[in-house]
């Protein structure tokens, strides 16, 4: 979380392993980019996304997403 | 002592394509054009269970059952329900004092009974308590473990299937029944509003049982039950004894570390190389669902089943350096997983993997979970865990795998 109530959404490329998990739970936030990882497609979300990014996170096979 | 040993090709996959390195295991566990491969004989254990099924319905189930995993549920896990565990069993271990004093203990015993209790809180049966009750279970899940690979058993498969399926009985009668009618119970007090949800168990068959699906047949939690009892104790029973060893080494190499042994940092970096080096299951497999070519000009046929050998490719030295085949718990794995593939890849990635290894921190004001290999090795070295020189301990004869059969140790402190 950072000082503005957002959220610092990251993705960690060297664990993704590119199932579009995260995709399929929260296609605003996440795409499966060019190198087939994911990538976060919305800087900054704000609290109205807390249960997407949670669940989004934990559903993540590898636990790539942190937040 | 010889702690670090090659694989030896078990003769299931003898005749199957097998891969051995880091780029070609990785290319086939994330690529879409595989399906599991494993567990095709043992269905009457494992069938359609999470890690058996595939593609939408693989993301439905892990959908499910992803709330057992969350941040504040792998805490209370580990403060209430871990940490609870592994002082009681380590206690238990004080009745086996002897005259001079010493408390003597198999490591491998211990772990199995530790893990025999946490996986079971972790799915949901009740009543493995005592150590009778403990030994019970155990013995249970390690029947059913041989009933979901039996696909590699040397013994005739429908004699072996029919054996455990006659065992299972036992177990479905003094410990599935009694907790699932548990449940079954709390649940519906839960729906008439004489409970809260929190005060709900948070375990696998309470979740199923909490979201039952009609298109599920009436045994699979049963199936899926035993998929979580197997897949998460035998995995870390196989793991803390090689941790332990590796340590003693490391520590009688580098003594100026031995006031580590306290340090959550550097065990858990240990156990992340402990796990990298030992793999509980020497490969994996996959079926391919059309002609693939690898990025090494492999050519796989629609149909073909093919081997990942997660023990060489986790010691491959173009992503773990020079000295992959050794423990290192100050290795820099900046590139790539610390534990390789012991957690497989994938869609099929461990689920348990953060109760394991802890969840490292997911926002930036938290500290995450330690996970079960840490709380074990510090409440070890908080009893004092030492080997007995005279009594080192020794590789099981059982299997060719690498696994440890005795593991003496004298816990003075308790
Ligand atoms: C050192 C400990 C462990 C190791 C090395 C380990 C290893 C693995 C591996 C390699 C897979 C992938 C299998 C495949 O793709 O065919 C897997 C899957 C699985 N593991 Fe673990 N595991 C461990 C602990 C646990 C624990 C504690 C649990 C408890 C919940 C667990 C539950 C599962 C389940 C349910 C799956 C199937 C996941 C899926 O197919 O989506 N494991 N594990
Ligand atoms: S769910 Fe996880 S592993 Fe899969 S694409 Fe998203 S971040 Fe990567």
């Amino acid at each position: 979380m950072k000082k503005n109530n957002t959220f610092n959404l990251k993705v960690d490329v060297e664990i993704c392993q590119g199932t579009a998990y995260c995709v399929r739970v929260a296609p605003k936030l996440f795409k499966v980019g060019q190198n087939s990882t994911a990538e976060v497609t919305k800087a900054d979300p704000g609290q109205e996304f807390e249960e997407l990014i949670i669940e989004a996170a934990t559903l993540c096979p590898t636990r790539a997403i942190t937040y | 002592m010889e702690t670090i040993r090659d694989l030896i090709p078990p003769p299931h996959i003898e005749g199957i394509k097998h891969f051995v390195d880091f780029a070609s295991v990785d290319e086939i566990l994330r690529s879409k054009n595989f399906r599991q491969g494993s567990h095709q004989e043992s269905q009457p254990f494992f069938g359609d269970s999470l890690l058996t099924i595939d593609q939408d319905a693989h993301f439905e189930r892990r959908r499910l059952q992803a709330p057992l995993f969350r941040k504040e549920a792998l805490e209370y896990y580990e403060h209430k329900e871990l940490l609870p565990l592994i002082e009681s069993a380590l206690q238990e271990c004080k009745e086996t004092r002897n005259e001079s004093g010493e408390v003597r203990a198999d490591l491998c015993a211990l772990v199995r009974t530790m893990l025999a209790r946490i996986s079971a809180v972790t799915t949901g049966i009740d009543g493995v308590d005592s150590q009778e009750r403990t030994d019970a279970f155990r013995t249970y899940i390690e029947q059913l473990g041989t009933g979901a690979t039996v696909e590699w058993s040397t013994e005739d498969h429908s004699t072996v299937i029919s054996r455990i399926l006659k065992i299972r009985e036992g177990f479905v009668d003094e410990f599935y029944n009694p907790s699932v009618a548990r449940r079954l119970d709390l649940i519906n007090k839960f729906r008439s509003g004489d409970l809260s949800e929190d005060d709900l168990p948070r375990d696998l068959l309470t979740l199923m049982y909490l979201h039952w699906n009609d298109d599920w047949d009436d045994e699979l939690p049963l199936r899926e039950a035993t998929l979580y009892l197997v897949a998460s104790s035998q995995t870390t029973t196989h793991a803390i004894p090689h941790l332990m060893i590796h340590l003693h080494e490391w520590f009688e190499e580098h003594p100026e570390d031995y006031e580590k042994r306290f340090d959550r940092e550097f065990l858990k970096r240990a156990g992340h190389e402990a796990i990298r080096l030992h793999l509980p299951s020497p490969a994996l497999l996959r079926i391919a669902l059309k002609d693939v070519t690898l990025s090494n000009g492999v050519e796989i046929s629609e149909g073909e089943r093919v081997a990942c050998l997660f023990t060489p490719a986790n010691r491959d030295e173009k992503v773990f350096g020079a000295d992959a085949r050794k423990f290192n718990p100050y290795r820099d794995t900046a590139n790539a997983k610390p534990w390789g593939f012991a957690f497989g890849g994938g869609e099929h990635t461990c689920i348990g993997r953060t109760l394991v290894t802890g969840l490292s921190a997911r926002t930036d004001n938290d500290d995450g979970t330690d996970g079960t290999l840490v709380n074990i090795a510090h409440a070890l070295f908080r009893a004092g865990i030492q080997l007995d020189p005279n009594d080192l301990p020794t590789y099981t004869e059982l299997s060719h795998h690498d696994a440890y059969g005795r593991f003496p140790i004298i816990l003075k402190d308790l």
